[in-house]
């Protein structure tokens, strides 16, 4: 008998047939990795990365959108067709499952279909808070022209629901995963490495032409498209950014004690504390002329916080009234800096919380960037 | 001639061997002090570089308690930089390291009158600030 089989052109193996495409495959496991770098650099890594979850982001965006033209125009069990979801389907579908039997499916089944579907319509929304939130609370990107930071922080904060809503969905997505493999005894994982799965007993679906040719074409101009608009619009000034350049009087007479601390950073209110007591400036006589008092004291007051609308601007403008003319006393500071050990403030590297471009190495300009963050090495607890 | 010649030798000798000397504009300050030193005190004679260096030196305590000597800040060896409390750095004092030192009025009053008041806790005499730049002008 043995000798038999292994001398016919029987395999051994049921024939397997190829149900995901390559680029389904490619799409799936690059997924896997974007929104592994999306999830890790969001939810667990410090902010100085961010630049490693926005391009994480774009991959996830690009993927979401090739997978939409794709499930129009791709091959059979890639299609949106091939997996339709409806409430009698999925009804018809637990209670095959509850009879204990239940129709093989060679592409996605019903739950795989909704998950699917779920997955890419949570990823897309976490694309397009993430970019709101990085135009508006960041003022970098593509929408920074246009967007305000509370507008920023709503998104943010969908953005941070939505984040937790995908690791759920995605637990349970590899629980069903786990659940259909056992069921079906058909190894799912590997089928979404090899593409193959068993070759069903009965008729095949008939299979759809993918279009890979289109899918480029499209695919190519909606590139050449987005990339144009985005480096045109993150081209643009954001909005509510002040302008780089110091009143150049400010500049020297503030700047030759201490970093020149931007208007933006405080309100109006700090600001007039502090050039109304400059014979008492944190510990020093820091007086000036009346005439420079004054026209630096202008300048401030046009240049403050209430002006502009970066995150320090929105932050600080709020004073501590126990402690008016100390920016690092507000509420915010102490909250967005409260991770920082006290040692690295204590360190002569630092020399103190004033320092902000200690650390921040765009403070002159007001931006804190999180990309900007660098703690010195020699502060580092 | 031989005046001249003499004179010439001494300027170029004192510049390449950068041996403090005021500058004209150092110089009209100085002046500037002495003369109100004279009215204050009908009996000065001129500056000293010693007084200075005492003043430089001295510790204080009847100025803000962040700020008790001149050298919190500008360290005790007036050729070095030093740094403010804010962590920017201070061109050296003595004006054989920093040659534009005490040659703009406004600003020199500017930082006497904010300093003497965060160490000493009240406004510099002119004799003060005579001795202290003479001091410097010697480093």
């Amino acid at each position: 008998m043995s000798m038999d089989r292994s001398t016919s052109h029987e395999p051994l193996a049921p024939a397997r047939i190829i149900v995901w495409d390559r680029l389904v495959r490619i799409f799936h496991w690059g997924l896997v990795l974007a929104v592994t770098f999306a999830a890790a650099t969001g939810f667990l890594f410090p902010p100085n990365w961010l630049d490693i979850h926005v391009i994480s982001g774009a991959f996830v965006g690009c993927l979401i959108v090739f997978r939409v033209v794709w499930g129009w125009i791709g091959s059979t069990y890639a299609r949106f067709r091939s997996f339709p979801v409806s409430l009698a389907l999925l009804r018809q579908h637990v209670a095959d499952i509850a009879a204990g039997g239940g129709t093989r499916h060679l592409g996605h089944n019903q739950f795989g279909g909704l998950m699917v579907y779920g997955l890419l319509a949570i990823l897309a929304l976490l694309t397009i808070t993430g970019i709101v939130t990085l135009g508006g609370v960041v003022k970098q990107g593509p929408l920074a022209f246009a967007t305000s930071f509370a507008t920023g922080q709503s998104a943010r904060q969908i953005h941070e629901i939505l984040a937790i809503v995908t690791l759920l969905m995605l637990a349970a997505h590899l629980a069903g995963v786990a659940f259909e493999s056992w069921r079906s005894g058909e190894n799912l994982v590997r089928a979404m490495i090899t593409g193959r799965k068993a070759a069903p007993s009965g008729p095949v679906e008939p299979l759809a032409t993918a279009r890979p040719f289109l899918a480029a074409a499209i695919l190519t101009m909606l590139a050449a498209l987005v990339l144009t608009a985005t480096i045109h619009l993150s081209d643009l000034p954001a909005r509510g950014v002040p302008p780089v350049a110091l009143d150049p009087t400010y500049a020297k007479e503030c700047g030759s004690c201490h970093l020149a601390y931007p208007p933006s950073l405080a309100g109006a209110a700090t600001w007039s504390a502090v050039m109304a007591d400059l014979a008492n400036h944190f510990g020093e006589n820091a007086s000036l002329d009346i005439s420079t008092t004054t026209q630096l004291e202008n300048w401030l007051q046009a240049n403050s916080a209430e002006h502009w609308d970066t995150r320090a601007a929105n932050a600080f403008r709020i004073a501590n009234p126990a402690d008016p003319q100390r920016i690092t006393a507000t509420a915010s500071w102490v909250r967005l800096h409260q991770d920082v050990p006290d040692a690295v403030f204590k360190s002569a590297k630092v020399g103190g919380k004033s320092s902000c471009s200690a650390c921040h190495r765009d403070a002159a300009i007001g931006r804190f960037d999180p990309q900007q963050i660098s703690i010195p090495r020699e502060a580092r607890p | 001639m031989r005046m001249t010649l003499t004179a010439l030798a001494f300027l170029s000798a004192s510049a390449t061997l950068a041996v403090a000397a005021p500058g004209p504009a150092q110089q009209a300050q100085l002046d500037t002090y002495a003369t109100l030193a004279k009215a204050v005190d009908p009996a000065f004679a001129g500056f000293s570089a010693e007084h200075g260096k005492t003043l430089f030196l001295a510790k204080s305590t009847t100025g803000k308690p962040d700020t008790p000597s001149c050298t919190t800040c500008h360290t005790a060896d007036p050729t070095k930089p030093g740094q403010t409390r804010a962590g920017k750095a201070i061109g050296p004092m003595a004006i054989s390291m920093k040659a534009d030192r005490y040659s703009i009025p406004a600003e020199t009053e500017k930082w006497f009158g904010r300093n003497c008041d965060s160490v000493l806790g009240r406004a510099c005499t002119p004799l003060e600030k005579g001795d202290f730049i003479t001091f410097m002008v010697g480093q």
